[in-house]
């Protein structure tokens, strides 16, 4: 079974941008004709975790032939990633639930085969770089793997630099991994995978943590790996404009974790492309033309930037003031990059994007606007509702005035949670309203305060969750709790870093109308994120480089011509930007445009 | 506002980064053992001398950045030399003439010396476990641990990543208290503070399960723990190095107890 399939020429020392690109076409046919046993093979496989009611996957039914990449698409919740863990065995030989149906990789049985056998045949790449490293120098790490099977040193020696060299990393192996960058480390994490020589990886979204640049370069190293054509690849990619040209095939799911469709990517047609945008997942720009045109606007067409930009420049007033602000101590968790001369201004209404690579700076600035780092020099002034003249160093302002003026959306919504229940959570902005004085002196009566909160779960699809520990709920779950916790009193001003981190299509057109909501009664909005395709929705972006800005003009400059060099990254996710993202609508209007797909429509 | 203290890594080269950790604890081993048995300030004064000069020249230890390690066990020893010295029972031998007398509070000389020796004898174990420890990666130790100790891998591989995800906490529990800061959380008096630390403190256990559950499955993932005889990348050989650091150790431990006083 382990016939190996004739490689193709390698793209040779060309430009990573230009392997990217040329891997959609002509390969196709290079891969091997269907002989002997598949790769990958799904009939009727289903699972259900333990205690949970919905099954995670149902019907799952598909062939893959060795050397063949698949790409797996669908909405948040479509059990993607459990796919991505029954292929190497965790489900169901670590994590318990129930099984139905056949899946078997290669000639091994999953069901059947102990995870530590699975665990040769197959290398699993996660999400986040900094849970799977597991050692604190590169070499050990990717010789843990080998260790753990028990192979000689003398062979271990051989194969660890090998790997390293297949990502990029020769040279690395005494690197501590806290010091490699996201990039770096998630190329670490596909060496530890490829050192024990598995026939089948499997990257469940090894992208969705890193800046443009590693995941460019991490996507890169996928491409390399996928035209040697010694593996099979199955491929869980939020990213599409960079995944989709290395499928050979794609499968489709849809948000109850059933099988919409499976076929060879070259021969997506528009019913498949019509099945997935009514999921609500992210479409790839290739395919938007067939989606009637719900997946195929940019968000940034003239709707989605605030309407009102011109009035709005000269007339408003400015509600952030930062001037020269320089954070020379990284404090908070010691991980911090200290910023200088940042010199900006946000007005009320205006949405400000704010960019640069990792370590460029973002979180320091979002912080000390927050009032939650003292500048060493120059100052932050944030303005209070309804005020004129007086603006205010939050750093000075007592926890409760501070919340009232300034609010922050935190990437990991678990730790910033205040409530015990899900209704709570929404509460808490209400009660300390009642606790202190609010600058109007608002007497809503405790009633109300429940009713909205109830009216604010509905709006967020959260309202049969009410009486759930905020804990419990799923990623995307969480992420709507964290906004909707500032819905019932927005603050003046709303830093949000990476607001729409791990969200799919309807997910983040869904944050948007939100914060355009909140944006038409006056707020300030910041913005830091790395997902580009956000910038069109934005009125202006900011871009940090090792702690200074580099950058302040419109969306369209910034995509027009990025601060960074290489440029590509940025530029190459922009073009994502501009095309699959749903123009803005109300959540009556996305439910009904994204209801399950007619059958006049299969 | 960090957790932990950063931790202490040898900047040069030295005789004792040569030598395994599984030696180097051997060695102090000795001297904890002599630390503990004895109750005079003397054995501990030599032993605290010895540990010195070992640090200074053969541990390739930032000395500089020593006493900032030391500094939270200290002020535990502050405390237990003063409570062992106002407590001693040498107090209230009346015949014992009196060296400090504070209102009703009377320090006879034995206490004074038995109290230190207690201080002493604490340091001297902060002071060899560095040795012991620092001069090496907490890989290696955990290599050593397992390879010459006969430690089981589970417990040694699973406390190393646990380390690796101990700074991660640091900056969540930083975090964690902004987040809450922003919700209006924090302020009030000691009451509403202590309740505000314990909100904190869950939330941070409950990321730390979840990054905890994260990294089992990746190490699941990659066959930890799957019931094979375990292999090993880095391969420590004893040397003359190692005999020696055990000899020494020994050998001082033993002259810090016969050694005329």
């Amino acid at each position: 079974m382990r016939q190996r399939p004739v490689a193709t020429a390698l793209p040779g020392p060309a430009a990573e941008d230009e392997r990217l690109a040329d891997r959609g076409a002509g390969r196709h046919r290079a891969a091997p004709a269907g002989a002997g046993a598949p790769a990958l093979e799904a009939d009727g496989f289903g699972w259900a975790y333990r205690g949970r009611h919905r099954r995670a996957l149902e019907g799952l039914t598909f062939r893959l032939e060795p050397g063949r990449v698949l790409l797996v698409l669908g909405p948040s919740g479509s059990g993607k990633s459990t796919l991505a863990r029954a292929l190497a065995g965790l489900v169901p030989h670590v994590l318990p639930g129930t099984w139905w149906g056949r899946l078997a990789v290669g000639d091994l049985e999953v069901a059947e085969t102990p995870a530590r056998v699975l665990g040769e045949r197959v290398g699993l790449v996660f999400q986040d770089p900094e849970s799977q490293l597991v050692m604190a120098r590169v070499e050990d790490d990717v010789a843990f793997g080998l260790e753990n099977r028990g192979w000689p040193t003398a062979e271990m020696r051989r194969a660890v630099p090998d790997a390293l060299e297949a990502v990029g990393l020769a040279g690395f192996e005494r690197r501590a991994t806290a010091t490699l960058s996201g990039g770096e480390q998630q190329r670490l994490a596909i060496a530890d995978v490829l050192a024990p020589a598995p026939r089948l990886l499997v990257f469940d979204e090894p992208t969705a943590n890193l800046d443009p640049p590693g995941m460019y370069a991490t996507l890169a190293r996928i491409g390399e790996l996928a035209s040697a054509r010694r593996h099979t690849v199955v491929l869980v990619e939020h990213r599409l404009e960079a995944a989709l040209p290395l499928a050979d095939d794609v499968l489709v799911l849809d948000g109850a974790g059933r099988q919409l469709a499976f076929a060879a990517a070259d021969q997506v047609g528009p019913r498949t492309a019509a099945l997935l945008a009514g999921t609500g997942a992210w479409v790839p720009a290739a395919w938007a033309g067939w989606t009637a045109g719900e997946a195929g606007r940019a968000p940034g067409d003239g709707t989605r930037a605030s309407a009102a930009g011109a009035q709005l420049s000269g007339a408003a007033e400015v509600v952030v003031s930062v001037i020269d602000l320089a954070v020379a101590h990284p404090a908070l968790g010691g991980r911090r990059q200290a910023v200088a001369g940042l010199t900006f201004e946000v007005r009320a209404g205006e949405r400000v994007g704010l960019v640069g690579p990792n370590g460029a700076g973002k979180s320091t600035l979002l912080l000390a606007v927050a009032g939650l780092l003292r500048p060493a020099a120059g100052q932050v002034r944030l303005r209070p509702p309804g005020e004129r003249d007086a603006l205010l160093d939050p750093a000075r302002l007592a926890p409760r005035p501070l919340a009232e003026l300034v609010g922050l959306v935190f990437q990991d919504p678990e730790l910033g949670f205040v409530g015990r229940t899900v209704r709570e959570e929404v509460l808490a902005s209400g009660q300390r309203v009642r606790g202190g004085p609010g600058p109007k002196g608002r007497s809503d009566g405790g009633l109300a305060h429940l009713t909205s909160a109830d009216a604010v779960l509905g709006r967020f699809g959260l309202a049969a969750l009410a009486d759930v520990d905020p804990f419990r709920l799923s990623q995307g779950e969480q992420r709507r709790l964290s906004l909707a916790g500032l819905a019932l009193r927005p603050p003046a001003v709303l830093l949000l870093d990476e607001p729409t981190f791990g969200l799919d299509r309807r997910g983040t057109a869904a944050v948007l109308d939100l914060l355009d909501e909140h944006r038409a009664h006056g707020q300030a909005q910041l913005l830091a994120t790395h997902d580009p395709r956000l910038l069109p929705a934005c009125d202006r972006v900011l871009a940090l480089a090792d702690g200074r800005l580099v950058f302040d003009g419109s969306p369209a400059a910034f995509l027009a011509d990025p601060p960074y060099r290489p440029a590509a990254p940025w530029q190459e996710a922009a073009t994502t930007a501009t095309r699959a993202m749903p123009a803005p609508a109300t959540a009556a209007m996305l439910d009904a445009r994204h209801a399950t797909p007619t059958p006049e429509l299969l | 506002m960090s957790l932990l203290p950063a931790p202490l890594e040898p900047v040069r080269p030295a005789f004792l980064t040569r030598v395994t950790p599984a030696a180097r604890l051997a060695g102090g081993f000795a001297w904890l053992l002599v630390a503990i048995l004895t109750l005079d300030p003397v054995v501990p004064l030599r032993l605290l001398a010895a540990g010195l000069v070992v640090l200074v020249l053969w541990s390739g230890l930032p000395l500089r950045r020593v006493p900032a390690r030391l500094a939270p066990l200290s002020l535990a020893i502050a405390g237990l030399v003063v409570f062992s010295v106002l407590l001693s029972p040498a107090n209230a031998d009346l015949d014992l003439p009196t060296l400090v007398a504070v209102g009703p509070l009377r320090v006879t000389g034995p206490a004074l010396l038995g109290g230190l020796a207690i201080g002493l004898r604490v340091l001297v174990i902060g002071l060899t476990s560095l040795l012991a420890v620092a001069p090496s990666d907490p890989t290696s130790v955990a290599d050593s641990l397992v390879q010459q100790w006969r430690l089981p891998d589970r417990f040694a591989y699973s406390t190393l990543a646990a380390l690796r995800i101990a700074p991660f906490m640091a900056g969540d529990w930083a975090t964690v208290g902004a987040a809450r800061r922003l919700r209006g959380l924090g302020g009030g008096g000691p009451r509403e503070r202590a309740a505000e630390a314990g909100a904190r403190l869950l939330v941070l256990l409950v990321s730390a399960v979840r990054r905890a559950e994260r990294m089992a499955l990746a190490m699941d993932a990659r066959g930890f723990d799957s019931g094979l005889p375990r292999s090993h990348y880095r391969l420590l050989q004893v040397g003359w190095r190692d005999w020696l650091t055990i000899a020494a150790g020994v050998a001082v431990a033993v002259l810090a107890l016969v050694l005329p006083r």
